[in-house]
């Protein structure tokens, strides 16, 4: 029985220490010197040494209370002031239903004076001596917090890692205390780990920028557009003891489906050489190479070529199928790379190239890919001067210089034994 | 017009009826090509040779128009061979000839000192003269006489067998005589070679030719009837500076004939033919120089071809009565004869001696 008075009566100590610290408790402040028309703030109530009256040995000390509003007006409390008749002290005393704040004068001279200062029922969060008395005081308000949540990419698929920060700025009027931080974790995401955490307590009001408070990655593990859940931010406030919560601000992030796996072919197209003489060929090396580990199927590569030039032989490959050369397989394996060579006679003076464009099933889609190859050059022959005058100009003297051949053959046979 | 034959016999006769051919072509070397035959009569030639290189060598004369006589390759100067190779394809010469035509007048070209002409000529001419009524005239070149001794016996026989064939008339040519008309002696063939084909060619145009002073096959059949039926020609032609006078008397000096003659102690009978442009040909020179020629020989005729723009030309058609170098010749050619005479007389000794070989008569080799 007795073994139980103590457990309980330790509960209640341990009740009542819980009680103090976690609610308003006494404060106190000794031999605090303030100076006539200056004063002492704590919370946002203003104690100013009002006045002090000296008459022959003895000095008169007038304190005022006010409480400060977050307006910037104030009012003023009512003070109780006891003199104590032998040694001369006087005992401010402001007192309503919870708040007790008790000036208690210890000393005095013409121009400050010398206090001790108790409170109970305020949970202090802030005190200091003000200079310049009342007009100099300033109204200590409610904290709030104003949070982000970044990501760094918005665009993801399936097994993707978003890192996320999340940042905090005090944008109330007093401080924000106790800070924590709910990174809020969005379903379709798994969170992988937290990159920083040592984020501050308490932040101060005033401060224009954002303080970083957390970062952590998250893994997409469902496809789709998500509005991540906001981070919330819970703190609180001495001043007023109250809580706090804010919420960031959600992003929209979409993932897709993984991708499937398919074959890419990669196409160049190079001329052996960019400068020919009409009538002159030229070969162009066709390089197709599966970049994949999946192979392609239905692969056919064809030529797109400009009339001036005539396709005139090539690998073994090509087949020649409604007069252009084409090379098809079925199957182009994964990683594999060939050369094909075309060549072409240029028939044509002027400015050409050729398109190589290769159709292939990737294993999920048709695919369509071209490349074009460097322009080449194709001047005059060396015997085009020939072409400028019309046919009968050559046929004419053909047919003198047949007919004269023929005279003089027949001749000779006339004159040979 | 005239329908004329002319024969080539041998390598000489071959050669000058090739020049004929093509001087009548225009004279270039590619002239058979691109030019006609531009002669004022029908001609037809005709070459006949035992070697077959001799005929291949000719560049102007259609190959229908060699006949090969099929004899080795040559005679070998031997005229007995070649008159046996005569008799032995006369048809077939004497065919070829009558496939040609009805002819006029023929000429034989050959030289006197080969084989194959010296011995075909006479026979073809006096073979000739009993088919056909036409008149036959010899073209005979003579050799240069340091070229032996049986070039010079036969000239000697060919000559005397021809001037006994029944021909109309001989015109002589004289290698000898000519052998200035080049530096060497290929030159100065082809030079002799062209000067007769030139001069038969004149002939040629001069007797079928419109003539302001006309003569004809007439006028020539008698001026080659004069004499001793031998003849020659002289040919000179002027620069522009020179007059009418002096061109006829050149040609007819030694340096205009084909053959060394002084024609106005030799000459019996003349033609003179005047061609070129009629500023040149002043009839008062031409007519003193006509004058001066009959007054030395007798008769001579003239003709006279204008060609406007032309410098003047003269062809003398002589013939002769007597000839001092045509006897030189043949002294020359009695001495050859003996020299080769003596020659086999030696021979023929020797032979019979046994010369050399009968010194191992009896004798047996030993081993």
């Amino acid at each position: 029985m007795k073994t139980y008075h103590i457990v309980k009566c330790g509960l209640i100590l341990i009740f009542i220490l819980i009680l103090s610290t976690g609610t308003a408790s006494a404060f106190n402040i000794y031999d605090e010197e303030i100076y006539k028309g200056d004063g002492y703030q704590i919370n946002n109530y203003f104690i100013e040494v009002f006045n002090i009256i000296s008459h022959e040995d003895s000095r008169l000390l007038t304190i005022n209370m006010y409480q400060l509003k977050s307006d910037g007006t104030y009012e003023e409390l009512d003070v109780k002031r006891e003199t104590n008749v032998n040694n001369k002290l006087t005992k401010h005393k402001y007192q309503s239903d919870i708040v007790e704040i008790i000036v208690m004068e210890k000393n005095c001279t013409s121009t400050y004076a010398t206090v001790d200062i108790t409170t109970s029922g305020i949970k202090v969060v802030y005190n200091q001596p003000v200079k310049g008395g009342l007009s100099s005081a300033k109204f200590i308000g409610e904290p709030s917090l104003l949070l982000t949540k970044e990501v760094d990419k918005t665009n993801v698929e399936i097994g993707d890692t978003i890192r996320v920060t999340i940042k905090a700025k005090n944008v109330g009027s007093g401080p924000a205390k106790g800070i924590t931080i709910d990174h809020g974790i969005t379903p379709g995401f798994t969170f992988k780990s937290a990159i920083y955490t040592t984020y501050p307590e308490e932040l101060a009001a005033g401060n224009p920028d954002y303080t970083q408070m957390y970062i952590y990655e998250m893994e997409a593990a469902q496809s789709g557009t998500v509005t991540l859940t906001p981070a919330i931010a819970t703190y609180y406030c001495s001043t007023y003891d109250s809580e706090y919560s804010s919420n960031s601000n959600s992003p929209v992030v979409t993932v897709a489906q993984e991708a499937v796996e398919t074959s890419v072919l990669e196409l160049t197209v190079t001329p052996h050489k960019t400068e020919l003489q009409r009538g002159n060929k030229v070969t162009f090396t066709v390089s197709l190479r599966n970049i994949k580990d999946i192979p392609a199927t239905t692969v056919r590569l064809d030529m797109i070529y400009p009339y001036n030039l005539t396709y005139e032989s090539g690998c073994e490959d090509i087949k020649i199928i409604d007069n252009k050369p084409v090379i098809q397989k079925s199957i182009y394996e994964a990683r594999y790379e060939d050369e094909y060579d075309y060549t072409f006679l240029a028939n044509e003076v002027g400015i050409y190239n050729i398109t190589a464009k290769v159709s292939y099933n990737d294993g999920a889609n048709n695919i369509i890919n071209e490349t074009t190859s460097d322009m080449i050059y194709v001047t005059e022959g060396k015997y085009d001067f020939l072409k400028e005058y019309p046919l009968y100009v050559y046929i004419i003297p053909i047919i003198i210089i047949a007919a004269i051949a023929g005279w003089i053959f027949w001749r000779r046979n006339q004159f040979k034994m | 017009m005239l329908n004329i034959l002319i024969i080539g016999a041998g390598q000489c006769g071959n050669r000058i009826l090739d020049s004929i051919n093509n001087k009548a072509f225009g004279g270039g070397r590619f002239s058979k090509y691109y030019s006609k035959q531009k002669f004022p009569s029908r001609v037809e030639t005709i070459a006949v040779n035992t070697a077959i290189n001799d005929l291949k060598e000719m560049q102007y004369t259609k190959a229908k128009d060699r006949l090969h006589i099929p004899h080795l390759h040559g005679v070998g100067a031997n005229r007995i061979i070649g008159k046996q190779c005569f008799i032995d394809n006369k048809d077939l010469i004497m065919r070829t000839i009558k496939e040609r035509g009805d002819f006029d007048v023929a000429f034989v070209i050959t030289s006197s000192s080969g084989g194959t002409g010296s011995s075909f000529s006479p026979p073809l001419i006096e073979e000739l003269k009993n088919t056909y009524d036409f008149p036959v005239y010899g073209v005979v070149i003579l050799p240069f006489r340091e070229e032996g001794t049986i070039y010079l016996q036969n000239t000697a026989f060919c000559l005397k067998e021809m001037h006994n064939s029944g021909v109309d008339g001989i015109i002589l040519g004289d290698n000898q005589f000519l052998k200035y008309a080049g530096t060497d002696i290929q030159s100065a063939y082809d030079g002799i070679n062209s000067m007769v084909a030139e001069r038969i060619l004149f002939l040629l145009e001069a007797l079928d030719s419109e003539m302001m002073m006309v003569t004809d096959l007439g006028d020539f059949k008698t001026v080659m009837s004069g004499g001793a039926g031998i003849a020659t020609i002289g040919f000179a032609k002027g620069d522009g500076t020179n007059s009418i006078k002096s061109i006829i008397q050149q040609s007819l000096s030694p340096n205009g004939l084909l053959f060394s003659s002084n024609i106005y102690e030799e000459g019996s009978r003349a033609m003179i033919i005047l061609r070129g442009d009629r500023k040149y040909l002043n009839i008062d020179d031409i007519s003193s120089q006509i004058d001066k020629l009959s007054s030395h020989i007798g008769h001579v005729f003239k003709g006279v071809i204008i060609r406007n723009g032309e410098i003047p030309k003269i062809l003398s058609v002589v013939t002769l009565e007597t000839t001092v170098e045509l006897d030189n010749l043949y002294t020359l050619a009695v001495e050859a004869i003996q020299m080769e005479k003596e020659k086999h007389d030696r021979m023929a000794l020797e032979k019979e001696t046994g010369a050399a070989f009968s010194k191992i008569d009896g004798l047996e080799p030993q081993y």
